[in-house]
Order: C-alpha cells, then structure tokens, then sequence
C-alpha cells in the first residue's frame, strides 16, 4: 500500500519533469526585439541568378503616433509610407541573404506575420525553387500568406509604393488581393495552395500579377496605386505566362472559386448570388473529354433596355449570361492550351475518376492535354429582377 | 507532494498532551460553602479585583453580617432586569423571606427560586466553577448565607450591533439582514428562515480562555448524519487559546490546509446559510463573528450566488457563464498576454500584434516584468484601500488611477495594452468573490511561469493545480463534483440555473438522506380552461 503510494508519487514527479525536456521553439523574444516583416519581395538578376531580398518591415513606433496622439499625426502625415521599412539585400542564395540580414538590422526579423511574398517579373521566370524550398522547410514561415507575382520588373518596385488607406502597404496588397479574389477577378493563392498545386505534378501553380497603375489626381498630381492586372501561370517553379482579367475569370468560373461579382453582357449587368461548377472528365479510349458544369444564380442590377421585363426576357438574359461565362471559360482554356499548363486541374480530375487508367495517361499529359476536347455548360438562373419591372424610359 | 509537506508539518508540531494534563489538574470541582463570606472571597480571587465586576451584599440588619448577594458583571447584563427583577424583589422581601423560610423549614434558595424572582431563566448549581462560568457568560448569580447552593439568573443584556445590510455581499433583490457578532441573534436569524423543528442548533465551548460559543446548524434528516459527527470531531479536536474569529474554526477544521483553493465557504448572509442547510449542507456559527461557515464546500458553489436564485432562469446562467469568464480572465489573462508578446508573438493576429508592437516600443522592462509590476501595483493599491482609514480612501484611488492609467503610460513604463490587460484582470477577479484570494495567487504564479517558459509553463501550471484541485475533498466530498466525478444531475445548478420548478431533488454529491427538495411537474401552465362559446353576442 504504502509502496504503491510512492509509486505514484514518483510517477507524478516523472510526468511533471518530462514535459520540460520536449523540444519546441520556446525561447523568449520580446517584441521590442522583433522587426515584423510585413512583405517580402524576392528578385534573381536574369543573368548572374543573383538574389535580391526586398524586406518591408514594420516601424512600431510611427504607428503608435498615428494611432495615439493626433498632434503628431497630423504633421507628420506628409510621409505615407512612414511606418514601414524598406530594406534590401543581395546574395549568391535566398538564405544566404537571409542569414546575413543580422549584419545590418538592429532587431531580429519576424516572418510569421509576413502576409506577402511578391517576385519579380525577371526572377520568377528563372525559377523560385529555392524559395519554394526554403519556405516549406522553416517552421517560421506560414503557409497562408500570399504569393503575389511583381507585373513590373522587380519585386521592390511594388514593395515601395503606397497604396489604399493602410500604413503597412504589404498588408494594404494583401488586403486588395483577397478582395479581388472576393469579387471573382483574379485568384488570391496562399503559400499552401501554391505548393499542393506543385505536389500534383500535371496542375500548373498560379498566382495574382501586381503592377502599378498610374492616377492623375486633381491639379495634376500624379499618384501611383497597386492593381492586380492578371493571373501567372508557371510551371513547376518558373513563370511561363499569364491571364488577362477575362481569362482570369474564365479559370475561377472553371475552378468553382466564384465567390461574388459581376457579370456583365450587352443588356444588363447581373450580380452573381451562388455559383457551383464542376469537372467532369470522362475517357473515351484515349481521347479526353473534359465537361465543365456551371450553375449560377444571379440578380439583375442593371438593364439598359426600355422595355418591361417579361419571363421571356428573362430568359433570354439567363441564355445571354451563360454564352458570356461560357466564353470567358473558352478564353481561359485557350489560354491554357496555348501555354500547354494545366491550371484548371484537369489532370487530377482523370486522376480521381480513373485511376488505373491514369497511370498511362501520366507520363504523357502534356502531350494529351492540349487536344483536350473541353465542353463547358452553364446553366444560370436569374432569381430577382429588381425593385421595378418596368423601365423608367419607355420606348 | 503536498501529503509529503504535511506529514512533515505534523512531525513539527509539538504534542500538546502535556497542556492536557495540566487543564485537569486544575479543573477538580469546588464546591459552595455554608459560609457566604467565605464563598464571596473565592469568587472574588477567581474573578480577580475588576471593576466591572459586581458584588452586592444585602443585610437585614445593618451592624451584622451580609445575608445574601448579588454577583453580576457590569455591561454583560441588562442592567434594568438586575435591577427590577432581582435586587428590587430580593431586597424589599429580605424580612420576609427570611422569616418564611424558618417558617416553612424549607430551603431559602428555592423558596427565591419559586416565590421572589420575577425572571424567566433560573438554574441552580453547587459548584464554584458553574458560577463563575455563569457570571462570566452575563448571568447574574445569586448566594445566601446559609446555603449551598447558588442561583444563575440568565440576564444577558449586552450591547450588541443592529442587524444591518451585508456589506460583503450585496443583495439586490433578496432579503438585506446579514449575520451579526451575536450567536443567538445568527440562530434566531436562521430560525426565523426555517421553521422546521428538526432544525438543529448543536452547541459546544471552544477555547481554553476564550469559551466561545459554537454552533453547528443543520436540519435532521435532510444533512447526512455522518457529516455531521466528522464535523463534531473536527471541532472538538480543536484546543487553543482563543477562537477571536470564525476564521480561526476555518482554519482547524478545513480538508485540506495546503491548497490554495478553500474548501470552507464562508458567508455573512442568513438567506445562504438557510439556502445551503437546506441542500444538505451544515453551518458553523461562531459567536462574535458576522460570518458563518458552510461544509462541505465545493469548487462551483463560488460561481453560485444566492440572488441567481431570486432572479430568472435564463440571466441567472448567463450571468454564471460571466462568472467563469471572469475568473479564467482573472487567472490566465496577464500570464498568456506575457507569453504571446514574449515567446509566441505568431498566436497575436497580425494587426493586434503590430498594435501591441507599437505600444511596447520604447518600454524598458520585458514584458514578464511590466506585467509583475503593474500586478504588484494594483495588489498594493488593493490592499491600501481596504486597509487604510476610510477617510483617505479617495485620496488613494485618485493617486492609484492616475500613476497606474495616465502617468506610467504617458511617461513610457508600462505599455497601454498592459495597462488594459491588468485593469482587466482586477474586475474580473471581483467577481468571483470567493476564489478572489486564491485567484491573486494563481495569477501571479502563472504569470512569473509565462514570463520563463511561455504558455508552455503556464500549461505545466495548470496541470499541477488541476491534478490539486481533483484530489480535494470538502467532508468527503470531491471538490470538483458535479463537473468531476460527473454528475449530470447536478450540472443542472453549474453551469446553468435550471428553474426552480425544474431542481426537484437535493444535490446527490451531498448525499443528504431526503433526497425530495419538491414535488415534480410545478411548471406553471396556463390554466386549462374549456374555450369560451360566447362568439355570439
């Protein structure tokens, strides 16, 4: 009795002390030690292949000014970008230059809040590998931040430009780039979706495009703004192309990543409410048919004609909207098949449904997925015309 | 561990059987003499040569010798009833009682008993030391010459403070007595509540010098027999000095003397004590203290309060859910904001992380320190304001918020959201009133282990205090019960408050051997009436 008492006492010592010798990140770094790296931007000189890290960092302390105390504020508004940090390194690899960022910061960088990770135009169609590498082997990089691709040269070029109405422009960029992807403009591709379209090997990884657009404002002034003007498509680790908008479109309608947004014919513009579609391949001897199914629901918002709407106009308007979607999803297979990368994921659905089958296809897919024969079907249906049915200018 | 610690304690303790021997040496019994006069001199040595107490000796005859007195102490008794009722009829009937004594050849003191004194409450006693316990409880003795026996005349009449709101435990819409420093006002108190005869008042005398009166209160047949004997062993076990304050009795009867947590509750409201009798509970009243204990106590009746019960059902439980809020703030929060801002800024989202960056800038301290430091802060200011002279209250408070809120903040000490984080803590942990205590230590502790190990430590912490809290026993009774051991019965007063017409059966972790609280299906219901048919007028 008395033995067995001692025992768990021991025990209860044993499973006190052991936990402490777990390994894990642990160790204490205040956050007055800390630079938050807001964005990242990755550039690859062309010809030396060279690596060029742009780090846009956070300056806690400008923010508190703005934040605070509106004295400060008010005087040193003149600066946009005051509260970040631009800082830029170059070495032979990514983690060279990584490493040697102590040599001259003051504070240790901090990448798990990094929202953006932008490349440059020039480097990525040289390959990011070391990157993809580096950032799926360290524990301090999360997956759900944002691959942009830098429609301008390099990635410090965007890093630096102020943009919409946040003090840290990295997280302004992501901010822009999810709501773009909100609306059905452009994809907004996370670390992680990145790499699982990597894993698959026929999917070709995309990513939004950033480029700066140039506003003149009143008097004259000119402000430089960020947009996202199109889609990159890679393969495997390099660029090899991009979409237009339309074509953008195309691949989310086909991707089922319709979330809200427009779609706009001749007649009226309509404001999507639901959408689902789905891929449906089928093999017919070694021929692949590929059916892309497209429900969608919308409301009209807008009509610009003058008659009263009718079911039968309705109808027309629903047959109007599908033509529309179906040939945005023709231009984005076109595309595609042009660039021969398969960004809709075609292959993984043969794969899914026929997977013996698949094993011969596999070794062979970017020869077969160019003859693809792509049917795609969309059905929508228009729930609510409006507060009025008949127009305010009659004929 | 703890068993460890405190089998070493009991080594420590001196043995107190030497003490023993001795109190009974003392106590052989003395018993009244013929001799008044000399009865009269062993009182006065007993009782020393105070001026509040009072001996008047009353003659016949001026020149001889007393012929009987009266013993009382000043300012325990009702001066009026000594005076009216006992010297009054004693004096006036001296003659008189003398001669019908010889009369009749019957006894004096009885003849005093049945024929003179115009009081309620009289005994008679031979020994010394009932008299001198007697006087000394507010009683009046009564001695005459030639006999040997004394009369104790209950006169108690002391000052005694009003009946007054609790100022503890604020009431809102339950009743506003709260317990007084007399134990036969508490009784009464609880009497008043339960009218049940097998309401019990069992009392006994604790402390060599101070002979406080205790009582323990229960109802026969609803508070399990066996608890209550463990209760009666657990008081008469006790032998010291002085019971000053129920917390004396707290302290030698609790489970568990080495937990942070209690397993006592204590209570200065009547309408608790009467609620908790009437679970199953026992009380313990203490004379000369406003407060009353209540076993066994477990680790959720701190989230219960009395007015959940005199309110509805759905605030009731909701207001439970804010208590715990409350209390898991009051513990975790300044310990996990120092191990997120310390050891796993990546857990901050990101905009709160960058807000917290920029008001941490330029502090001087880590944040484990800040945060022991704003702690600390508020303790001092606590415990200042509870302790100080009231009048300096509101000098202090003005003092407390402005170096706490505005100058640390302003002068770069101590960030805002630290400022947030601790002020924060402070209400919270007000609402727990009865973990409030042991809530001040636990925060500290889980935030000194935040500040080495991150939440990593503060999960070892838990762990520990967890493991603590699930072997305490309140009389048998697991501390955590309902929740664990599981007792589905019993969650329906936990985390929720189910209607009262819902709770028809006592608490079943207490045992209680009447297990009907009421009978079921009171849900009130609109009255099944036959529709009226009067549609056509």
């Amino acid at each position: 009795m008395k033995r067995e008492k001692r025992i768990k006492i021991y025990v209860a010592i044993l499973l006190t002390i052991m936990p402490g010798f777990l390994s894990g990140c642990w160790d204490s770094h205040e956050l007055n030690t800390l630079s938050i790296v807001s964005g990242l931007g990755w550039d690859i000189d062309q010809d030396t292949g060279e690596v060029t890290l742009t780090y846009q960092s956070i300056i806690p302390s400008e923010i508190e000014s703005s934040s605070s105390s509106n004295e400060g504020g008010g005087q040193k508004g003149g600066n946009p970008l005051r509260a970040i940090q631009l800082d830029q390194d170059t070495g032979a690899s990514p983690y060279e230059v990584l490493s040697r960022y102590a040599q001259h910061a003051s504070r240790i960088p901090f990448y798990e809040h990094t929202q953006v990770y932008i490349f440059g135009k020039d480097g990525v169609q040289r390959g990011i590998y070391p990157f993809l590498d580096t950032q799926a082997r360290n524990p301090v990089s999360r997956p759900n931040a944002l691959m942009v691709v830098s429609a301008e040269k390099t990635a410090s070029d965007i890093l630096g430009v102020q943009d919409g109405m946040e003090n840290i422009q990295a997280f302004g960029m992501a901010a822009e780039i999810k709501l773009s992807a909100t609306f059905s403009k452009f994809p907004a591709v996370t670390v992680l979706q990145f790499q699982n379209r990597l894993l698959s090997k026929t999917t070709a990884p995309i990513a939004p495009m950033v480029g700066i657009f140039e506003q003149t404002g009143r008097e004259g002034k000119k402000t430089q703004k960020i947009r996202v003007v199109g889609t990159a498509v890679f393969k495997g680790d390099r660029m090899i192309g991009e979409l237009n908008e339309r074509e953008s479109s195309g691949l989310l309608w086909a991707i089922n990543e319709i979330k809200i947004g427009f779609v706009t014919i001749p007649e009226a513009n309509l404001e999507i409410v639901k959408a689902k579609s789905k891929i449906v391949p089928e093999l017919q001897g070694d021929q692949v048919k590929i059916t892309i199914e497209i429900d969608q629901e919308s409301n009209l918002v807008q009509y610009n004609g003058h008659q009263g709407i009718t079911a039968d106009l309705v109808q027309e308007l629903e047959k109007g909207q599908a033509k529309e979607i179906e040939s945005q999803v023709r231009a984005a297979v076109e595309k595609s098949f042009d660039l021969e990368a398969d960004v809709f994921g075609f292959g993984d659905a043969v794969h899914r449904k026929y997977k013996k089958e698949w094993k011969e296809l596999k070794p062979r897919w970017d020869d077969i997925y160019p003859c693809i024969e792509v049917v795609i079907k969309a059905k929508t249906h228009i729930n609510e015309i409006g507060e009025i049915n008949q127009a305010l200018i009659k004929d | 561990m703890f068993r460890l610690l405190s089998k070493k304690m009991r080594r420590w303790r001196p043995s107190s059987s030497d003490n023993q021997t001795q109190a009974k040496q003392n106590g052989s019994p003395k018993y009244l003499s013929q001799n008044l006069e000399g009865n009269l001199q062993i009182l006065r040595e007993a009782l020393g040569q105070s001026s509040d107490v009072i001996i008047r000796d009353m003659k016949i005859n001026s020149n001889s010798k007393a012929d009987a007195a009266v013993i009382y102490i000043d300012g325990l008794v009702d001066r009026n009833l000594v005076n009216h009722d006992i010297l009054q009829p004693l004096m006036f009937n001296l003659q008189v009682i003398k001669d019908n004594v010889k009369e009749r050849h019957s006894s004096l003191i009885d003849y005093i008993k049945s024929s003179v004194l115009t009081v309620g409450q009289i005994s008679d006693t031979k020994d010394i030391d009932t008299v001198i316990s007697g006087v000394l409880l507010g009683n009046t003795a009564v001695l005459a010459e030639g006999v040997t026996q004394a009369l104790l005349i209950d006169t108690k009449g002391w000052e005694t403070r009003n009946i007054e709101e609790p100022s503890n435990e604020v009431s809102i819409r339950g009743p506003k007595d709260s317990f007084t420093e007399t134990l036969r006002t508490n009784t009464a108190l609880l009497r008043r509540r339960i009218r049940d005869p097998r309401l019990t008042f069992q009392s006994l005398q604790i402390g060599e010098r101070s002979k406080t009166d205790v009582a323990v209160a229960y109802i026969k047949g609803i508070t399990p027999d066996n608890l209550i004997s463990e209760i009666n062993q657990r008081l008469e076990r006790i032998d010291t000095d002085a019971i000053l304050d129920i917390g004396y009795i707290e302290q030698f009867i609790e489970d568990s003397p080495l937990s942070l947590f209690p397993t006592v509750g204590i209570t200065q409201r009547p309408d608790v004590v009467a609620a908790k009798i009437l679970e199953g509970r026992a009380a313990i009243l203490v004379d000369g203290s406003p407060m009353a204990l209540t076993m066994p106590f477990l680790f959720m009746e701190g989230f219960q309060n009395q007015e959940d019960y005199y309110a509805r059902p759905f605030f009731s439980s909701s207001i439970r859910w804010l208590r715990l809020l409350g209390f898991i703030l009051s513990i975790y929060l300044p310990g996990t904001f120092v191990s997120l801002t310390a050891f796993h800024p990546e857990l901050f989202p990101t905009q709160l992380l960058v807000s917290v960056a920029a008001a941490r800038e330029g502090i001087p301290f880590p944040v484990a320190v800040e945060a022991l430091l704003m702690l600390s802060l508020f303790e001092i200011l606590r415990e200042a304001g509870l302790r100080m002279p009231r009048s300096l209250g509101p000098a202090v408070s003005i003092v407390g918020a402005l170096v706490i809120g505005q100058a640390a903040v302003s002068a770069g000490l101590v960030g805002a959201p630290m400022v947030i984080v601790v002020a924060t803590t402070a209400i919270a942990s007000f609402l727990v009133v009865p973990y409030a205590d042991a809530g001040a230590l636990l925060r500290f502790i889980m935030t000194v282990v935040a500040g080495f190990l991150g939440l990593f430590g503060m999960v070892i912490i838990q762990l520990e205090i967890l493991s603590n809290m699930a072997a305490l026993r309140s009389l048998g009774v697991p501390y955590l019960s309902p929740v664990s051991p599981l007792n589905l019965c019993g969650l329906k007063d936990t985390f929720l408050r189910a209607p009262l017409w819902a709770m028809d059966s006592r608490p079943e972790f207490l045992d209680s051997p009447d297990k009907r609280r009421q009978s079921p299906g009171q849900m009130p219901r609109v009255p099944q009436t036959k529709p009226n048919k009067r549609e056509g007028q």
